[in-house]
């Protein structure tokens, strides 16, 4: 062969070998995509993963952080898309999703839905997570108000949104919350302000109904009373980028309460992150929003029987007990299905009411909208 | 670039003057197809799709209406302008911290400066991710500094985390490596005789820096501001999580414009606008490889 020809079937091989490789799902391999954090990525690569495979030889699941909601957003618009060609989504479970999006994704059949899929766990469901069939609740938690006991005692701690902003008033610098898009912590006390400045009635808000001149009218004021907070924050006004975050200076001292995630305080308290002398506190008059986080299924997914299998498999007795003692979560089942002992312990984190927000247009309204009218406050040259 | 003739090898006996033409454009024609496609492809088509948009009516048209937004919005324009502050503080104290750094190990003899130089090294195995933690536990608010400072009984500092300058003092650490080994390298092309010489009719260590050491590594210089500028532009990992809400660089904002708003048109258009400023600083770089190259 002349070396040129040579150097031209190499340099086309070559490029070939380049050239993006054609995906496919494998058979038995469980495609698995996550919004949450790193906590429970962690729940699942150490609890439920190995249990799974064990009693599931020859089954193996692969773990992928989607990132958050918009990533899984993303996942699922391609899903909608390989239901329309008929093709391989490669995207067999979703972890921390809504069925709600992508918007017209159930009428189209993208959603499996769960009352109908003959789980044998289903039953155990709390009735409190339900709320349409192709959501399948398994674990819950909901922001509440961590703090410095050493600094504020229980009894002084505000219960109510009002004591709260007083509370913030009356101690300037001792609070923070995070940017809303990055980690729910701050979003959902940025929501539960809304809530506050629209009568304190979630059901005003649905995934569907939002508008521009509704969502002017609604935010606007709650942008109003983050805006009057704001110099009260921790260095008059600074936001953290995560949840993470708020938790390191609560834990440094810096600030004397932060919003945060029940499960991740609670894991924190656990793991010595967060000193024992932490309170957490809940707002009475209307709680801080959380929420179940849900499974979605797509049924075009190459191992749907298997996913399907998995959804089943995290609703056992043995793995809602692991959301409670690992994840510091509350368990997707009602409390009868978790063991008596358990029950007992974990008492003061059952929930009675969990106010929900929508995502979608009401997400995206938000993000923009603190971004510009709340978050610019800050003064650059300080 | 490397890509030019000049990365050819010397010319093999048996291959005759006339098929040395084709023979050099084969063997770079791979690497040029990869900048072609990876790099050029996808900014023509960045600038194309902020420019060729559909209107009311539906119809595609030239517009240049998501450009018109970007600079007629204070929030852009506040948003860019401190992209370009953090972008000339960083670059200026990147030069002050690292320039005496490099004079150092030219210089120094003995053992220590090897010490000094994996000193100076180590930031560059050090994931942002990680400096940004350590970072808010050594410097943010009731953090090493303070306890320290604390401790002998002087007042905490004011701490930079979450202000314009938390992502300044990260990017000059993570910085100091890449320009570190840039000066030393340009360092290296100033003769021992030529300061000895310069020294020998009586010029001062200032005047040596001023009037040998400076002229022949002004190349160097600009060559590392201009690496140092066009990572900082893009920085994200390090404003996002050590700078302010807002305004914000255009790292994190270009992120948040497209993942969070789902609004890819401005995301791109503000993606061209960095690269618009990019660009300027890239040009430097080539001018001053071409100024090298040539005979």
């Amino acid at each position: 062969m002349k070396r040129r020809s040579f150097l031209a079937a190499a340099g086309s091989a070559a490029g070939l070998a380049m050239m993006p490789r054609m995906a496919f799902a494998e058979a038995n391999r469980i495609d698995w995509f996550t919004s949450s954090d790193q906590n429970v990525m962690d729940f699942w690569t150490n609890v439920v993963k190995p249990k799974f495979e064990a009693a599931n030889p020859g089954v193996t699941i692969n773990l992928v952080d989607g990132g958050d909601n918009a990533g899984l957003q993303a996942i699922a618009e391609r899903a909608v898309a390989a239901l329309q060609t008929k093709t391989d989504p490669q995207a067999d479970f979703f972890e921390g999703f809504d069925a709600r999006q992508p918007v017209g994704a159930i009428e189209a059949g993208l959603w499996t839905d769960f009352s109908q899929a003959g789980l044998s766990n289903y039953s155990k469901l709390n009735p409190l997570g339900i709320d349409i069939p192709h959501n399948l609740p398994y674990r819950g938690s909901q922001v509440l108000l961590a703090y410095d006991t050493t600094k504020l005692s229980p009894e002084d701690a505000p219960k109510t949104w009002d004591d709260l902003v007083a509370w913030i008033k009356a101690n300037p610098g001792q609070f923070i919350y995070n940017r809303p898009n990055k980690g729910g912590s701050g979003g959902n006390f940025v929501r539960r302000a809304i809530f506050q400045v629209n009568g304190n009635d979630p059901s005003k808000f649905e995934v569907g109904n939002y508008t521009p001149e509704k969502g002017e009218e609604m935010l606007a004021p709650a942008w109003a009373l983050l805006n009057d907070l704001a110099p009260s924050l921790f260095e008059q006004g600074a936001y953290t980028s995560g949840n993470t975050q708020s938790i390191q200076l609560l834990s440094q001292s810096a600030v004397t309460m932060i919003p945060a995630w029940s499960d991740q305080a609670l894991q924190a308290i656990s793991q010595g992150v967060l000193p024992e002398t932490t309170g957490l506190v809940q707002l009475t008059d209307l709680g801080l929003p959380g929420g179940f986080t849900r499974i979605t299924l797509p049924t075009n997914a190459a191992n749907h029987d298997l996913a399907l299998k998995l959804a089943d498999f995290i609703l056992t007795e043995e793995i809602q007990s692991a959301v409670l003692t690992e994840l510091g979560g509350f368990p997707g089942v009602s409390w009868d299905h978790v063991s008596a002992e358990l029950r007992e312990k974990f008492a003061a984190i059952v929930p009675t009411s969990i106010p929900v927000f929508p995502g979608g247009d009401w997400e995206k309204a938000i993000n923009e909208g603190w971004y510009r009218s709340v978050a610019p406050n800050v003064d650059p040259n300080s | 670039m490397t890509t030019g003739a000049p990365a050819l090898p010397a010319p093999m006996p048996d291959v005759n003057v006339k098929g040395r033409g084709p023979m050099g454009l084969l063997l770079v024609a791979v690497p040029v197809f990869l900048v072609i496609w990876m790099v050029i492809w996808p900014i023509i088509s960045a600038v194309v799709r902020t420019v060729w948009l559909e209107d009311e009516t539906g119809a595609y048209g030239i517009s240049l209406r998501s450009y018109a937004f970007f600079f007629s919005d204070r929030y852009s324009l506040d948003n860019l302008s401190l992209t370009l502050w953090t972008t000339g503080v960083t670059a200026a104290l990147l030069l002050v911290v690292c320039l005496p750094i490099a004079l150092y190990l030219r210089f120094a003899r003995g053992p220590l400066p090897a010490y000094v130089q994996g000193l100076a090294i180590f930031p560059m195995f050090v994931p942002s991710i990680i400096l940004s933690y350590a970072f808010i536990r050594v410097l943010g608010p009731n953090g090493m500094v303070d306890l320290i400072l604390n401790a002998v009984g002087l007042p905490k500092i004011k701490s930079p985390y979450l202000t314009p300058w938390g992502p300044v003092i990260g990017l000059v650490w993570d910085n100091i490596p890449l320009t570190v080994l840039i000066l030393l390298a340009g360092l290296g092309a100033v003769s021992n005789q030529s300061i000895e010489a310069a020294r020998d009719v009586g010029a001062g260590p200032l005047r040596v820096f001023w009037h040998i050491i400076l002229p022949r590594i002004g190349n160097s210089i600009l060559v590392a501001i201009s690496f140092a500028v066009l990572g900082i532009f893009s920085a994200f990992t390090l404003p996002y999580v050590l700078g302010p809400a807002a305004p914000e660089m255009m790292g994190p904002f270009m992120q948040r414009t497209f993942r969070d708003l789902y609004d890819p048109l401005n995301a791109i258009t503000q993606a061209v606008v960095a690269f618009g400023f990019c660009l300027v600083f890239g040009l430097f770089y080539v001018r001053s490889v071409a100024k090298n190259r040539a005979p």
